[in-house]
């Protein structure tokens, strides 16, 4: 029975995990690859969150559709971001941009209770609730969905980065803005692009995580964001693959430190796991000269 | 405006200081009750902002957890006067001292990190003390926290009340006000000022940036302890949901539209968002909105703030481009004038 609850847990954890993949992947693509501050993560993955909901409720439960919504909802936003805080301070003292990304959150923070409504929303049931079994594994149609999702858009992306053309531009201004822009790579654009995909990832993230808990509030995004940045020091900030890992890592950590524990006490180990990080691999786990501090 | 002004006060520097005090010190007589009560949490704020403008204005270190150093002093405060019946004003100085302990271990790690590694542990820090208020319920009370606290006696006076306590929220902030002044003229005043504007060089020329990151930090912790302290007797009940992130962000946006790196940058600061807030009451929530729009605003018209340090790195002059242009400019005006 114990190792059933284990078991089951795992799987939950598994699940958590590939979601909190997601969103440190689009941290570490804006942070990371595009070297942007950003704290506007968490409200993103609102936005996607509620631009899902509305498709669902207009066009009914369609998850193509959602999906599709809550990615250009988010890339939208992503331009706008990029609009106010970056483009004017992209020489400026990094500190300049950050806060103005701070306030951008607490606006959409706001605008989103006054729009959305602030009270919590019961996420549409998009898909039925089905349980399949391999021997002793429980495994739901929701978390197959998930995962299925997480692994498709995280290769398109990883292939997007290091084999075309197009990502190999963003990482070379994104080590050198100066030599990027004289061999010919138009480095505010590609910059853009950049941020706008990291957006759309956390977009999409905010409708998986909509649907696997049911439900949304215009808050729900504060401690995610700070999940995903856990999460994405593990590959310092800078590497795509190893921040993944370290959403899957911090899933299971939560929901192993859960089991031993209560409920209360999940963000307490997520916090716990940023500041270990922090304090002795603050770098993470990349062989690279030059990662950040 | 601004040079007339300075003018005009540092040649009647005694009047100026006089009037000022005396119209502070009657203040209760001619505002209302209720306006107190806005001029209390403006003081407050003041404080609150200070402590933050010594990290992040004068040392530069982002620091965007204030809020969980408020926390710690207020509960602190909470318990030692409802657990272990210590007086009130016995009690102030010890809830700023751990404050600032606690200061001092979140400075360890943000020794070797900058911008937003930085700032996200700050804001891993305050969450994780709101987490401890809430679910650490045997010390702490849990969600329900601490209710009853009494506001002090003061010989024999009760400071009950928005119109009595301002004086202790004044005395704070005068304190604050002076032994800020005093430390920013200092060696250490100076020591801060130089690691915010060029760490390498600061450290090339001998100044122990470790040392004084570790003070920079337990200083300006010390003053958020301080705020929440007195928070608690103000405000009689203490609860976890003051502590938000929010209000981190909030402390941070007053001191952003007031001005990193002056004494008078979180007076103005706060003074402003308080007026602005409470004035556009009618807009109802929408006055979030525009105060969050004011922040961004502020970082595209004037980075350092309406009163901030300018020249400085707070002024986004980073690699003295704007100087350049200005000196340019200066040379043009005076070539013309020739």
């Amino acid at each position: 029975m114990l190792s059933q609850y284990i078991i089951s847990q795992v799987v939950n954890g598994l699940c958590q995990g590939f979601i909190y993949a997601l969103i440190a992947l689009g941290f570490a693509v804006i942070v990371g690859i595009v070297g942007l501050a950003t704290f506007t993560h968490g409200e993103i993955i609102m936005i996607g969150a509620y631009a899902s909901y509305y498709i669902f409720l207009a066009c009914g439960h369609n998850l193509i559709l959602g999906l599709l919504a809550s990615f250009s909802a988010s890339w939208i936003v992503g331009i706008i971001i990029y609009k106010l805080c970056y483009e004017r301070f992209l020489e400026a003292p990094e500190h300049i941009s950050l806060i103005c990304t701070i306030g951008f959150s607490m606006l959409l923070k706001n605008l989103a209770q006054i729009v959305f409504g602030a009270e919590k929303k019961p996420m549409l049931n998009v898909i039925e609730n089905q349980i399949y079994k391999f021997g002793p594994v429980e495994i739901s149609k929701v978390q197959f969905v998930i995962m299925g999702t997480v692994i498709v858009l995280s290769t398109t992306m990883m292939i997007i980065f290091n084999k075309t053309k197009w990502g190999i531009a963003l990482r070379s201004v994104s080590q050198n803005r100066e030599a990027a822009a004289l061999v010919g790579i138009n480095v505010k654009q590609t910059s853009m692009i950049g941020n706008c995909i990291g957006c759309a990832m956390a977009g999409v993230a905010g409708m998986l995580i909509g649907i696997y808990y049911q439900s949304i509030s215009p808050t729900m995004g504060a401690t995610l964001s700070m999940k995903a940045f856990s999460a994405a020091t593990l590959g310092g900030l800078t590497s795509v693959p190893l921040s993944s890992l370290g959403g899957v890592v911090l899933g299971l950590i939560e929901n192993l430190g859960i089991s031993i524990s209560t409920a209360s006490f999940r963000d307490v180990f997520s916090f716990g796991f940023l500041i270990i990080m922090l304090i002795f691999k603050p770098t993470g786990f990349v062989k690279r000269k030059g990662a950040r501090p | 405006m601004m040079d007339k002004l300075k003018g005009f006060y540092v040649k009647n520097k005694i009047p100026v200081w006089v009037v000022l005090m005396v119209l502070l010190v009657t203040m209760p007589l001619y505002v209302s009750a209720g306006n107190m009560r806005i001029v209390c949490r403006i003081m407050l704020y003041i404080i609150l902002a200070g402590g933050l403008n010594v990290i992040s204005g004068y040392c530069g270190q982002l620091c965007f957890g204030i809020a969980g150093f408020y926390c710690v002093g207020s509960y602190v405060q909470a318990i030692l006067m409802k657990t272990y019946n210590v007086s009130y004003w016995l009690a102030l100085l010890p809830s700023g001292i751990v404050a600032a302990l606690i200061g001092a271990v979140v400075a360890l790690p943000a020794l070797r990190m900058k911008g937003i590694f930085l700032g996200m542990i700050t804001i891993g820090f305050s969450e994780l003390m709101r987490l401890i208020a809430l679910n650490w319920t045997p010390v702490t009370g849990g969600a329900m926290g601490f209710k009853g606290i009494m506001a002090p006696t003061f010989f024999g006076i009760k400071m009950g009340g928005a119109s009595k306590y301002y004086y202790i929220f004044l005395f704070v902030v005068i304190a604050y006000m002076f032994c800020t002044n005093r430390v920013i003229k200092s060696r250490v005043g100076r020591a801060w000022m130089s690691i915010r504007e060029d760490e390498l060089a600061a450290r090339s020329l001998g100044v122990d940036a470790k040392k004084y990151k570790i003070l920079n930090f337990m200083y300006g912790s010390f003053w958020a302890g301080i705020a929440g302290a007195i928070f608690v007797a103000y405000s009689t009940y203490v609860d976890s949901t003051y502590f938000t992130l929010d209000e981190g962000f909030n402390v941070l946006g007053m001191l952003i539209i007031g001005g990193q790196g002056t004494l008078v940058g979180p007076i103005v600061g706060s003074f402003v968002a308080q007026v602005l807030t409470e004035s556009l009451r009618f807009i109802n929530v929408w006055r979030y909105v525009v105060y969050a729009a004011l922040i961004i605003l502020m970082m595209w018209v004037r980075p350092q703030g309406l009163i901030g340090a300018s020249g400085s790195i707070l002024a986004g002059s980073k690699a003295g481009k704007k100087k350049t242009k200005k000196a340019e400019k200066i040379v043009k005006s005076e070539g013309k004038e020739a």
